[in-house]
């Protein structure tokens, strides 16, 4: 009872490994000579097994080939994929590589188009030069951006103060220091309500840091002060009864406005201290009603 | 204005109805549309009426000037305060307590204020005597700028009445006394470009200004210019003492000066170095401008002299 087409079975199935002499996709009845050795053997041991019996011996050894078969594809899957993941990692060494020497290159000063390292045997003096001055004159920028920066002079330094309120630039003041016998003060822009002789007594000769960062702040909030009333004078202008009152040092405002209620107006007066110089926020609010007229409009 | 006019103003205006005010003013034709736009009709009648008298005395102030403009000699004077404590400059205070001190002490004067944008204040006072009313037509000026120490006057003819105004000024801003300073002008405004040092001055900074646009004059390839370098020099150099914008017009200016005689020690004019003391006094159209091209015209060496540069560098 031999299956296939044409062959000898016995001798095809022999040359195949073991777990697959019995292959899934073949057709036709299983050959029961094939069992090599195990259901001789068995059949040897002289028990006359029943076809139940081979036939679940055949199914677990199918199982367990197909077992096997399963392992074996997963086995390669992992291979190749190694090998894939082995591959990336070189290219991306290699890729890490170039980099790394673009920007070696870079910092010795070479300059090269866009993601193309220029060739580093004739590097554009021109160019250096070019980039080195942009990177000073940014620099110098950021300093001035940061609210106070310096220049050295021949006989002292002179610093710029630039103040700025809420992402807007305002004014920038300059002191010219002479240093030489001491730290004094030799001219400046700073405006004439600003205590600069206070503060240069206090902090000038000892901590001259402290004496920058007071006065900046002292200049930054008088500017903010200023700003914030410009804006209300030009923003409110329609709500504001006549002019808005204030001083040189803006630290005292001075306003009316009027709040209608159907038929009733009600005129408020409000009175802005600041009492901290060196800040922008007021210190004391005072908001008046004038007293006669609401209860006049009352009354009526 | 009369205070007894500008009271008279103020209680008619009172009377009209508050919707025929605007109307009135318009009828009248004296106040420009502009003008009375500035006046919020919606506010209380009260304010109203102020605000009529206000632009009254407006026009005042706008008369003296139109015709003295640049007649007034203007002098400056310096206050001083002992504490150290915060000022907060209430213009209505100020008012108030300069008032009340020039008319408990004269009854016969008349006082108008008037606010300009750069935070000056501009004090008219008209004089008189206990028997006579109040000479509009010889009247001082003070500017005042709040929170500093600097008083402008407009030298009056009547000097008596100074120490008062004087008096009344250092009660009115809470200082303490009061002095007069070396400078004089004509023109307000460069006095206090010097005193607030608002003039351009020339501050070394890395931060790139922006470039002014100079007319040069096309160079003539002809002409050879000697010591072009000196003269770029001396342009430099003057340039970082006086600016490069133009110069505040003083006319006049003195100090006092201690120094040596110095002399060939071989004409033997004075045996012993002994200090004197001068007084140099400066007058000129414009003395600062003058100064200034001392340098270039070749008239002094550059940088010039500190003694001649102390009013743009005291």
């Amino acid at each position: 009872v031999a299956g296939g087409r044409g062959r000898a079975p016995e001798e095809e199935e022999l040359l195949l490994p073991p777990h697959r002499r019995f292959p899934r996709d073949r057709g036709g009845p299983t050959p029961a000579f094939s069992l090599a050795g195990e259901c001789r053997g068995r059949m040897e041991e002289g028990k006359a097994h029943s076809p139940h019996e081979v036939f679940a011996h055949l199914e677990m050894l199918e199982a367990q080939a197909r077992a096997a078969d399963v392992k074996e594809e997963e086995a390669k899957r992992q291979a190749e994929k190694l090998d894939r993941l082995k591959a990336r990692v070189r290219e991306l060494t290699c890729q890490r590589d170039e980099l790394q020497a673009k920007v070696d290159l870079q910092q010795k000063g070479q300059l090269g188009k866009e993601g193309v390292v220029s060739d580093p045997a004739q590097p554009s003096a021109h160019a250096v030069l070019e980039w080195k001055i942009k990177n000073v004159k940014d620099m110098l920028q950021v300093f001035y951006l940061t609210g106070i920066s310096g220049k050295l002079t021949e006989q002292g330094v002179c610093f710029c103060i630039s103040t700025a309120y809420e992402g807007t630039y305002l004014d920038s003041y300059y002191l010219d220091l002479l240093t030489k016998p001491q730290v004094y003060i030799f001219r400046h822009s700073i405006p004439t309500f600003i205590p600069l002789a206070q503060l240069a007594k206090k902090y000038l000769q000892t901590d001259i840091r402290r004496f920058l960062s007071v006065l900046s702040n002292h200049l930054n909030a008088y500017a903010a002060r200023r700003y914030q009333a410009d804006q209300l004078q030009e923003h409110f202008s329609d709500q504001i009864e006549g002019t808005l009152q204030t001083n040189s040092l803006c630290n005292l405002l001075v306003f009316n406005y009027n709040v209608s209620n159907k038929s009733k107006t009600f005129p408020f007066n409000v009175r802005l201290l600041y009492g901290d110089l060196c800040s922008s926020v007021p210190t004391k609010v005072t908001v008046s009603c004038t007293p006669g007229y609401w209860l006049g409009k009352c009354h009526r | 204005m009369d205070e007894i006019v500008a009271e008279y103003i103020r209680r008619t205006v009172l009377k009209i109805p508050r919707d025929q005010i605007r109307t009135m003013l318009q009828q009248w034709g004296f106040l420009s549309e502009a003008q009375l736009q500035a006046i919020n009709f919606c506010q209380i009648k009260d304010s109203i009426s102020q605000d009529v008298v206000q632009l009254c005395e407006q026009f005042l102030f706008f008369l003296d000037n139109y015709i003295y403009s640049n007649k007034r000699l203007w002098s400056v004077y310096q206050m001083n305060k002992r504490g150290e404590e915060t000022d907060f400059f209430d213009l209505t205070d100020f008012k108030k307590k300069f008032k009340r001190r020039l008319q408990s002490a004269l009854t016969n004067v008349t006082i108008n204020f008037r606010e300009y944008e750069d935070n000056a204040i501009w004090i008219r006072i008209a004089w008189g005597t206990p028997y006579t009313k109040p000479n509009q037509y010889k009247t001082s000026y003070v500017v005042y700028h709040s929170q500093t120490p600097y008083v402008f006057i407009s030298v009056s003819v009547l000097k008596s009445n100074l120490p008062l105004l004087c008096q009344a000024l250092v009660a009115a801003s809470n200082y303490h006394d009061i002095r007069e300073m070396e400078l004089r002008s004509h023109y307000l405004n460069s006095l206090k470009d010097i005193v607030f040092k608002s003039y351009s001055q020339n501050f070394q900074s890395y931060y790139p200004k922006p470039l002014q646009e100079r007319n040069v004059a096309p160079e003539n390839l002809m002409i050879i210019q000697e010591n072009k370098n000196e003269k770029e020099r001396i342009k430099r150099v003057n340039s970082e003492v006086f600016g490069d914008g133009p110069q505040p017009k003083l006319e006049f200016a003195q100090y006092k000066l201690e120094t040596i005689f110095k002399s060939d020690p071989q004409m033997n004019v004075l045996n012993r170095k002994v200090p004197f003391r001068c007084l140099v006094k400066f007058s000129s159209p414009h003395l600062l401008e003058s100064l200034k091209s001392l340098a270039p015209e070749g008239m002094a060496d550059a940088p010039v002299s500190p003694l001649l540069t102390c009013f743009v560098n005291p």
